[in-house]
């Protein structure tokens, strides 16, 4: 199977520790069918795994479920990651700010998107060029 | 974390270190008791050494077990400290293995597979200059993509080599020597950030790794070709790496 432009993949996933390993087979399975190398796959995964930690923050309010959507665009993959009210560019816990960090070092785009129930969006994008 | 001798405090200077520290829950004081037990953590992780994991390992384990008793410990009981935190300490080093054991059990035809994944990415970057894709990995193995997926998957699994290990390519130097010793760069890291410190609970060579991916911008495979090491190892070393800096700024707050 191969995955087209315009082709989207949807998870929802229980907010445990155990799904952030669904979460990696997938970007995995997706990463691969849109041809991105090991390099750009475990960045992805890099991102991925850090916003899904960071969701999973113990002083978070509770949220059911963690959402992953990746787009396959004509020249780029992009990721939104749905979770929890949790503000990643309040700069004043230490955690947003390594977090961010990484996510913008090893996505294309960090972007945060208020949601209407309450949560936060995180869109992330990632370049299919090499 | 630095050994220093546990001698310098007296049990009296201890117990009033931990009922200051149960008042106010100073990062300082707590550095304090920590490193007046470092002896004690050193010696728990040695009884573990004949199971096959390298002691600096033991002793970060061990040293997470000294946090928790730390923070844990009722100083208002009629109980030492050392009596309190040995069974947390080695609760702390047991729990480590049983986890392990039940990710490093795998079947052997994964173990094999994940080997040979191994050295057709090393193969791969070498011939092009960059990683291969999943696909590209398949075909030069002749297996599905998702064979390789679950390849790599079980790779992750597979017991992460210590920093101390040494590196098949490079003779007898072991990967320490291959990054590098004190960096100032790391601590430029951790003052950009203002993660108060939380760097510096690294090893100085997993700030190295830090460094090079996320301040230098090299790739995976850059820094495997810089180090003599798998880009799969590279992968895995710096999900080790980014869990435990999480763990340290996690600690820090709980601790605040």
């Amino acid at each position: 199977m191969s995955l087209d432009s315009e082709d989207v993949v949807q998870i929802a996933l229980p907010q445990r520790e155990d799904s952030a390993k669904i979460v990696r087979l997938t970007t995995a399975v997706v990463a691969s069918r849109v041809g991105l190398n090991l390099d750009q796959a475990d960045d992805l995964n890099t991102a991925l795994d850090e916003l899904f930690r960071l969701f999973l923050n113990e002083n978070d309010p509770p949220h059911p479920r963690f959402y992953v959507r990746y787009t396959i665009g004509a020249a780029d993959l992009e990721v939104v990651a749905k979770g929890i009210s949790q503000n990643l560019f309040d700069d004043s816990s230490k955690m947003n700010r390594f977090s961010r960090f990484i996510l913008e070092k090893v996505a294309d785009k960090v972007e945060e998107i208020p949601s209407p129930q309450g949560g936060y969006e995180v869109v992330i994008v990632k370049s299919l060029s090499a | 974390m630095p050994r220093k001798p546990n001698n310098a405090l007296s049990k009296e200077e201890i117990l009033s270190l931990f009922r200051t520290y149960q008042g106010t829950k100073e990062p300082e004081i707590k550095n304090l008791l920590v490193n007046a037990h470092l002896d004690l953590v050193h010696s728990l992780a040695r009884r573990f050494i004949n199971r096959g994991e390298p002691l600096d390992d033991l002793v970060q384990v061990a040293s997470m077990g000294l946090l928790k008793a730390i923070d844990r410990f009722d100083s208002d009981r009629n109980v030492q400290f050392t009596t309190y935190a040995v069974p947390t300490i080695v609760g702390e080093l047991k729990r480590y293995f049983r986890d392990r054991a039940s990710t490093i059990r795998l079947p052997r035809g994964l173990r094999e597979r994940s080997h040979a994944l191994n050295i057709a990415v090393q193969k791969f970057s070498q011939e092009h200059g960059r990683s291969p894709s999943i696909a590209e990995i398949a075909e030069s193995m002749d297996i599905s993509e998702e064979d390789v997926i679950e390849g790599l998957e079980s790779a992750e699994s597979v017991s992460v080599a210590s920093l101390d290990t040494s590196s098949s390519e490079n003779g007898d130097l072991s990967l320490l020597d291959i990054v590098g010793g004190e960096d100032k760069t790391l601590k430029l890291l951790d003052e950009r950030l203002s993660l108060a410190g939380a760097m510096s609970e690294l090893g100085p060579r997993e700030q190295n790794l830090l460094y090079l991916r996320f301040v230098e911008g090299l790739s995976q495979t850059e820094i495997a070709k810089q180090l003599g090491i798998s880009q799969m190892h590279v992968s895995r070393l710096l999900r080790r790496t980014l869990q435990a800096l999480r763990q340290n700024l996690t600690t820090a707050r709980e601790t605040r």
